[in-house]
């Protein structure tokens, strides 16, 4: 139930974005290009994550399901030669299909049992490509996968993807685009039965809220986003390896969002730049990074438990906060 | 054939059944999903291979001491990580994803990630009515029918055994009753913990001793509690011998692949037919 | 307006309800009451869908509702309160109520996600029809409180403003005035009469013999299941069967 963003606010967002575009331009290398699409992918899966966490699932299947993205992406484009771009969206359509059907199910559980439940179901689908040699190329997964279809618009325009840079705006599209769309959802009636299933199920379903189908419709796109997720990811990283995208990949991208908080919009965003940009922008945690990690993750469960991004609220109420508006906001 | 797969499939039982119940256990006293318990079934397996490679023991001793001690561990665990947020399941989850994370690296930085085995004492194989059995593969069924009657026995017959039922039946109403949850709650863990930790040194005495081996103790443990429901220790037993069994057998008629798609294809019937499992009384 | 027939429940081998008759006409205010484990809820849970029944039928306003979903018998018309008076926590009366009028706020999903100029003039409405019930239950010099902040009574109240912002047809009031004192009584059962002179058909279930009598026009008696008596006030109060199920001994009380 937030107003709709202020001038200001629309004004320091646009310019973000801006700057974004721009940045290749000030920044030539192409490892920090790496760095940055990789922040990318995570902070859309993240925030598909959010998502599903919405109506109050929280899932550690988000490497499964990556994962069907990927692979029905690199086959679709090496096996049948579709066009990356539709591979983009089947993968996201497999990933999102799949959700649909054992959805209804798993959605029926309560909450950690739901969670136990998501974990089980990645094991699964890893075993599953691990063992289906014929289909998934078996543990060693796929290599070769091409890089997106190149686009090459009346002489003006030619991209061929070799680049970093370019996998960079294209990722900053689909971060920009998915962001959107979460945002729009989220404030929408989807939105708000979702507010109200995470608060209270059965009473949601008392004024008429059918809550197995919004839970089952928040799963479903946030499986359809990390699908699409991976389907890039096949075609940026050229290598799938089922098991990269098992138990610890689903649960990094957990942490990323309790960390930065998982009640604001922003959070996913904030968890990611914490624990995966400083990190790499510091030159690597090297074999302390998961200590690093948990010791973070504890001091906000124990601290903050609404995440990094309720930082700026929870100062507000202090002491030393009070007195810092004091000073400067009445400037 | 059969006769081995048989046999094969009751010693993936017991194991099954040695993780599922400590799991069930912290699961329905201390209320939490304690997504960690296949670490703790590590650390048990690293215990045995430190006891008996620096300290000398012999393997049954370095396995109790171990067990002992990865119990004693968890008591400290308990009351670091789970007794806040006792009242917070959620959170608590998120709290064991961490140690997860925590307690794999910090073997791997300690140890390193190349596997390790277990001095295994029991060598040679017996004949029971035509079946060649191993002597090291009986000792993890025998082992894990030891540890199944001892549970029974300390619950239905001690005090505490029945303080943990009252607790896991209804906590409130059980520190009504002069129950102390924080000493029944820390005796659980132990137990729980007692018991994985078995599981791993057992297991790691016929294959080897790796960082990552908790991941697939988990797995196995939760489809266990999920099939015999949750929060019942019968049920434990029930569903550990199913997915014992079918993991056993199918692989000599089809492929482990299938058996592995056969368990999840039962849990998710299990979940839309009988949500709270065969035995579960949620 | 609300038919059932044979109601039957069987939870292992206990027999909550059995072969339940009742019907409720539109514009009425019926009363279900009966000693505490005579079946009350367990009928409501049956007609509201929380539960499904072993056999017979529910018939609201020619629409077959037996063992549908709460969600879609809450589309027919039939809205329900909970005896532990849940409220959605953390979020504002306001919010509360707002987050209720989900069926009030027809926005489809493609209008909701572009919102378009009918998505937001839906969503005024749904605000406005948000205040309008929260002026009715006397609620809105509270809305921007938070609702787990409220005082017992005036939480229960909310609880019932979240049913009404469903738009019932027919209300079920599920106890509405367990845990109340005599002054918060006295609100509610305004606050109740109100609702039933806008029109509302209510079903109480209450176990207060005094209140549900003052209230109801109508009382229907369950005691082990079965529907034992029926009839106004004034001839259940003198029903020598009543009194004895709730207090075990024949006493005149006329």
């Amino acid at each position: 139930m937030n107003k709709p963003a202020g001038l200001t606010k629309l004004f320091s967002i646009s310019a973000v974005v801006l700057l974004l575009f721009l940045l290749p331009l000030i920044i030539g290398s192409q490892y920090i290009m790496y760095v940055l699409i990789w922040l990318g992918i995570s902070i859309a899966l993240t925030s598909s994550l959010r998502v599903i966490s919405l109506s109050g699932l929280l899932s550690i299947g988000h490497g499964g399901l990556m994962l069907i993205g990927a692979y029905t992406s690199a086959l679709l484009v090496m096996k049948v030669g579709l066009s990356s771009w539709f591979a983009l969206i089947l993968g996201g359509v497999a990933a999102g299909g799949f959700t649909c059907l054992i959805g209804f199910p798993f959605v029926r559980l309560k909450g950690m049992y739901f969670s136990m439940v998501t974990m089980f179901m990645t094991e699964v689908i890893l075993m599953v490509s691990e063992q289906w040699k014929s289909l998934t190329g078996g543990s060693a997964g796929i290599m070769n996968i091409p890089r997106p279809d190149p686009i090459k618009i009346a002489g003006i325009i030619d991209i061929d993807f070799k680049s970093y840079t370019d996998l960079y705006y294209l990722i900053l599209i689909l971060v920009i685009v998915s962001l959107i769309v979460f945002y729009l959802i989220e404030h929408s009636r989807i939105g708000r039965s979702w507010q109200a299933i995470s608060r209270d199920d059965l009473l949601a379903e008392s004024v008429g809220i059918n809550v197995a189908a919004y839970k089952v419709l928040g799963f479903t796109i946030g499986s359809f986003f990390a699908g699409v997720l991976g389907a890039f990811y096949s075609q940026f990283y050229n290598v799938i390896t089922p098991s990269e995208f098992g138990f610890f990949f689903s649960i990094y991208i957990l942490v990323y969002m309790i960390v930065g908080g998982r009640r604001s919009f922003i959070g996913p965003v904030i968890g990611c730049i914490l624990l995966l940009l400083i990190p790499e922008l510091i030159g690597g945690l090297g074999g302390y990074r998961p200590f690093i990690f948990v010791a973070i993750l504890m001091a906000v469960l124990y601290t903050l438990p609404d995440g990094m991004a309720s930082l700026p609220t929870r100062l507000k109420y202090t002491d030393l906060g009070q007195w810092f508006i004091e000073r400067f906001a009445h400037a | 054939m059969l006769e081995q797969s048989i046999f094969n499939g009751l010693m993936s039982s017991g194991i099954y059944v040695l993780i599922a119940m400590g799991l069930t256990l912290v699961l329905s006293i201390l209320g939490i999903v304690q997504l960690a318990h296949g670490e703790i079934y590590m650390l048990g397996a690293y215990g045995v291979y430190f006891l008996s490679t620096m300290a000398g023991l012999h393997f049954l001793p370095a396995l109790l001491v171990s067990m002992a001690a990865t119990g004693l561990l968890g008591i400290v665990l308990e009351k670091i990580f789970f007794r806040p947020f006792r009242s917070d399941p959620e959170r608590a989850v998120i709290v064991a994803i961490g140690l997860i994370l925590f307690l794999q690296q910090a073997v791997f930085l300690a140890v390193g990630g190349v596997p390790k085995s277990l001095p295994n004492p029991f060598s040679g194989v017996i004949n029971v009515g035509g079946i060649v059995i191993p002597m090291e593969r009986l000792i993890i069924v025998l082992g894990a029918l030891v540890f199944i009657a001892v549970l029974f026995l300390l619950i239905n017959k001690t005090k505490m055994g029945q303080a943990m039922m009252a607790v896991s039946q209804d906590r409130d109403s059980a520190s009504l009753y002069g129950i102390n949850i924080d000493r029944t709650s820390s005796f659980a863990m132990f137990l729980g913990c007692f018991l994985a930790a078995a599981a791993g040194g057992l297991v790691g005495s016929i294959t080897s001793v790796f960082p990552g081996m908790g991941g697939v103790a988990l797995i196995k443990g939760i489809a266990v509690i999920i099939l015999g429901g949750l929060g019942s220790i019968t049920g434990a037993v029930i569903g550990g011998f199913i997915i014992g069994m079918i993991d056993g057998i199918i692989p000599v008629f089809f492929s482990t692949q299938v058996s592995s798609v056969t368990g999840f294809v039962i849990i998710i019937v299990i979940l839309i037919l009988r949500p709270r499992g065969l035995l579960g009384h949620e | 307006m609300l038919e059932i027939k044979g109601l039957t429940k069987n939870f292992g081998g206990l027999c909550a309800v059995n072969n339940f008759d009742m019907t409720v006409e539109k514009g009425e205010f019926v009363g279900l009451i009966g000693p505490n484990g005579a079946g009350k809820s367990t009928v409501f849970n049956l007609v509201t869908g929380f539960i499904k029944p072993s056999k017979g039928k529910i018939i609201f306003e020619d629409h077959d509702i037996t063992g549908k979903s709460p969600h879609a018998i809450a589309k027919y018309g039939i809205v329900r309160t909970f005896q532990a008076n849940r409220i959605f926590a953390d979020f504002t009366v306001l919010q509360d109520v707002w987050a209720a009028c989900h069926l009030t706020n027809k926005t489809g999903l493609w209008e909701g996600i572009f919102r378009t100029s009918g998505a937001r003039k839906k969503e005024q409405y749904t605000l406005e029809h948000a205040q309008e019930i929260l002026k009715f239950t006397n609620l809105e010099s509270m809305s921007q409180t938070f609702a787990q902040n409220l005082p017992h009574g005036y939480k229960r109240i909310l609880g019932i403003a979240i049913a009404l912002a469903a738009q019932p047809k027919l209300l079920i009031l599920d106890e509405p005035l367990s845990g109340m004192n005599s002054e918060e009584v006295a609100e509610a059962s305004n606050l109740i009469s109100r609702i039933w002179k806008g029109k509302t058909t209510i079903l109480l279930i209450e176990h207060n013999m005094r209140a549900a009598m003052s209230l109801c026009k109508r009382l229907v008696v369950i005691n082990f299941g079965e529907k034992m008596a029926e009839g106004l006030p004034d001839e259940i109060v003198r029903n020598q069967e009543v009194i004895k199920a709730y207090l075990g001994v024949n006493i005149n009380l006329a």
